[in-house]
């Protein structure tokens, strides 16, 4: 187990290190660069060059690359090419805030998703059925930027509310912070739900119609056990496999939920990053993105082998 | 027992992930923590100086949606608006506008001119920056090398190479010398970057991006990525009656709906807009539309060295085949005027275009262009734009049904902003849909834009005899002539046609009825220092 561990991350290398080099060259190839997207109209052959050498932009390819990588590994993932700032640390911070978002539209979709889900799969093709699938359907089909801005003009035009403008963290004050994220999250939430509520519906379906559960029946179980200790339990690998998925993506940064309710999480910071082709920025956000998703498919891996014993690894 | 340990690890696991976000949190806020250390330190002076002021019952904050995120503060190497208008409020030049577009003094108090390339500015005594340093002649001098340093890529630079040397006089008297006559240089000096910085500042930060220590009439207090910048009340301002307000707070909303929702609520106190959103607040409770005329004006530049747009007269046809009137009303909702080179918010020297004969929309007249130009079926061509902006996409898919009419078939390139500016610098696209502002003197939208030298002449326009209109209006500074010199410089330019003038749009700044005293000006849309709140 340990060892399967260690493995894993020991994966991590060249996983991280091809991400590395991917992104490190599509930056670029892609035309502009971060001397002309600060100067715009202002500039000047001069001050062009000047900015490029004070970056390093003027180097060869290979040359920048040895420096970035270089001073990756020693954890210096340098400064913002636009503020000056220290990549890392605002990285980190940022990352704290998507983390937050996520784990919070997770449970909303998760407290909405499962119950439904599995009622859905005990009474297949009944109204309540066709009703939750309905509402998958709605949850996995609505785009996330149109609900969240349908519910933003909706609660300022009939209800008079928007959130409050500003974010706070939640050890400054939780109230305000849980205020602020409420909105997203539910978007976040009802968008995820919809496809968790669609496996649950369907892994409980196919669990339902197997062999052990016919002879837990006739044991004379109660639907209740049936359901949560036996079924449930099976169906969970396909659910946990969406939610991991899900998870990992939402880390990575919500972009547009981000944007629409002017939170200043990762997607944020990797978006301004490409605008402002602020290299460093989204070099050092998208290498720390990919860390987390290798990490977090890890965490689902492992999850397997205690949701079903049948699956070790070595 | 299976189910037991089942669950005991489930909660376990989310424990434990409870536990990562609470410490991943922790540093964050620790860091905050720090930030808001260093800021107690500054708004502990404040609330020391606040105390006499208990008298005043409430803190009058202006609270401002912000649409773009600061791009940096340094004053001196960052053009980007989001940054200008926060920066604009914590340092000062040493002249400015007023609201009339007259020059006035500002750490300037006045300044003679012994003869046409020597400048003497007499400095107001008893300015002190933020940290407590008094502004000297010293602090002048080093901010316009700073500028002028090649090392500091500094957008305004060219703004100044007309300087050969500054000397310090006297502590508080500074003198310019200039290399030539330059009509331009005090309206030069009201540039918001022109501004003066502390030395010392600048030597402890290496560079200004993430300090701003001014002398201006709001301090600096934190700015929070992607969140909010506060500014406070700066007690020492040298005009003891400014500023009305506290503090300021410029929260970061990239999201129209967002700044809508928020303008509406009370979320926010005063949020630019787009005309669309504009007419929307339009019949709102509580909040007052302010517009004003801008100095930008939209534009179609054209490669001019194209095999096909290399040709005047296809230039020209092309300026028939726009319909200007039709541009302002449908991407602008009817809220811009027809402009020229010169925006027509730049009062008398800016030429009247409506009657040029080009602005007519004659398509017969640009049907027979084209054919004297050897196109009388037309041609194909492709017009780039920006679709970070609405307004460049629609008005090229505008152009795009106009050109028809005369035979010209338009494709719209739309493409992102970062590989827009790169295009734009290296001339990679035949058309190219644009915004330019047009500054606050002639000069900078003509010699700067088209001269054949001009740094942002990227069309590769050359045309000598308007080169010299700009550089004798540059050097002239009897007023009637100088204007006679750049009424001459836009008909050349009209009838050249390296690039289209469009129309220059109004800009619109929504504001709770509870501000009071705020009135924007075209060159500074959002002069905040006569705020009151009720």
């Amino acid at each position: 187990m340990y060892a399967y561990i260690l493995r894993r991350l020991f994966m991590l290398i060249p996983v991280l290190f091809g991400v590395s080099i991917v992104i490190f060259f599509a930056l670029r190839v892609i035309p502009g660069d971060v001397a002309a997207t600060i100067l715009g109209t202002d500039a000047t052959p001069e001050a062009l060059a000047q900015i490029r050498e004070d970056f390093g932009l003027n180097l060869p390819i290979y040359e920048q690359y040895l420096n970035w990588i270089g001073g990756v590994l020693t954890g210096d993932f340098g400064e913002s090419m636009r503020t000056g700032k220290e990549v890392l640390p605002d990285i980190l911070s940022r990352f704290a805030i998507t983390f937050e978002l996520t784990l919070i539209a997770a449970f909303i979709s998760w407290i909405i998703a499962i119950p439904l889900g599995i009622i859905a799969g005990m009474k297949r093709n009944s109204k309540t059925d066709f009703s939750v699938r309905i509402l998958s359907l709605l949850g996995v089909s609505v785009p996330n930027f149109a609900l969240a801005t349908v519910l933003i003009l909706v609660l300022a035009l009939f209800f008079s509310y928007s959130p409050p403008v500003g974010y706070v963290g939640f050890f400054e004050d939780p109230i305000t912070n849980l205020q602020i994220l409420f909105l997203p999250a539910i978007v976040l939430g009802t968008s995820m739900a919809g496809a968790v509520m669609r496996m649950t519906r369907s892994s409980i379906l196919e669990i339902l119609r197997q062999d052990f559960i016919r002879t837990i029946r006739a044991k004379g179980a109660k639907e209740r056990v049936v359901i949560f200790n036996h079924a449930l339990r099976n169906a969970m690998i396909p659910i946990l496999t969406i939610i991991g998925m899900q998870i990992g993506v939402l880390l990575g940064g919500t972009v547009i939920i981000e944007q629409i309710f002017s939170l200043p999480g990762l997607g944020q910071l990797v978006l301004t990053g490409i605008n402002q082709r602020d290299f460093t920025v989204v070099q050092g956000s998208v290498l720390f993105i990919a860390f987390v998703f290798v990490i977090i498919n890890l965490i689902v891996d492992l999850l397997y082998s205690y949701l079903d014993p049948r699956i070790t690894y070595k | 027992m299976r189910k037991k340990s089942f669950l005991l690890t489930f909660t376990f696991m989310i424990l434990i992930t409870l536990l990562i976000a609470c410490s991943g949190s922790n540093e964050s806020s620790g860091e905050t923590d720090n930030n808001s250390g260093e800021t107690n330190n500054n708004s502990g002076e404040t609330n020391k100086e606040e105390s006499p002021n208990d008298t005043k019952q409430v803190e009058q904050v202006l609270n401002i949606a912000n649409d773009q995120e600061p791009a940096g503060l340094d004053p001196h190497k960052t053009p980007a608006h989001s940054s200008v208008r926060i920066y604009s409020q914590v340092y000062n030049g040493l002249v400015q506008f007023d609201g009339s577009m007259q020059i006035q003094g500002d750490l300037a108090k006045d300044w003679e001119q012994p003869d046409d390339t020597t400048y003497i500015f007499n400095l107001r005594e008893g300015v002190t920056f933020h940290n407590g340093n008094d502004m000297t002649a010293e602090d002048v001098k080093y901010s316009f090398e700073r500028i002028m340093n090649e090392e500091t890529a500094s957008h305004i630079a060219s703004y100044f190479a007309n300087v050969e040397s500054i000397e310090v006089l006297g502590d508080y008297q500074i003198q310019f010398n200039l290399k030539s006559t330059d009509a331009t240089f005090l309206s030069n000096l009201t540039n918001a970057s022109a501004a003066v910085v502390d030395q010392t500042v600048v030597e402890e930060n290496g560079d200004l991006q993430q300090v701003a220590i001014g002398t201006g009439p709001f301090k600096f207090v934190e700015w929070v990525p992607d969140n909010k910048v506060v500014l406070v009340r700066n007690e020492d301002y040298y005009n003891e009656d400014l500023p009305k307000l506290d503090k300021v707070i410029y929260y970061t909303m990239k999201d129209e709906a967002a700044r809508l929702s928020a303008i509406r609520t009370g979320e926010v106190d005063l949020t630019s807009l787009t005309a669309k959103s504009a007419s929307l607040l339009k019949n709102q409770e509580n909040i007052t539309i302010k517009d004003y005329q801008s100095l930008e004006y939209s534009y179609i530049g054209f490669n001019v060295e194209h095999e096909i747009l290399s040709n005047v007269k296809v230039r020209q046809a092309l300026s028939l085949a726009t319909n200007r009137e039709s541009i302002a009303d449908l991407v602008w909702n009817g809220d811009a005027v027809v402009s020229g080179p010169v925006a027509p918010s730049m009062g008398d020297w800016a030429i009247d275009v409506k009657a040029h004969e080009l602005y007519s929309n004659d398509i017969e007249k640009a049907k027979q262009l084209l054919e004297e130009a050897g196109y009388p079926e037309g041609f194909d061509i492709t017009i780039t734009t920006a679709s970070t902006y609405a307004d460049m996409v629609d008005t090229a898919q505008i152009l795009q049904q106009q050109w028809k009419e005369i035979g010209v078939n338009v494709e719209v390139k739309q493409i992102e902003w970062g590989a827009y500016i790169d295009t734009w610098l290296n001339t990679s696209a035949d058309i190219l849909v644009g915004r330019n502002g047009s500054g606050t003197d002639p000069d900078r939208a003509l010699n700067y834009f088209f001269h054949t030298n001009g740094s942002a002449n990227v069309w590769n326009f050359s045309d000598s005899n308007f080169d010299q209109l700009v550089e004798t209006g540059k050097v002239t500074v009897d007023e009637a002539k100088r204007k006679d010199i750049y009424t001459q410089a836009q008909e050349s330019l009209l009838e050249l046609s390296p690039n289209l003038f469009l129309v220059s749009p109004m800009k619109y700044v929504a504001v709770r009825d509870s501000v009071e005293g705020f009135t924007p000006y075209p060159h500074d849309g959002e002069y905040i220092l006569e705020i009151t709140k009720k």
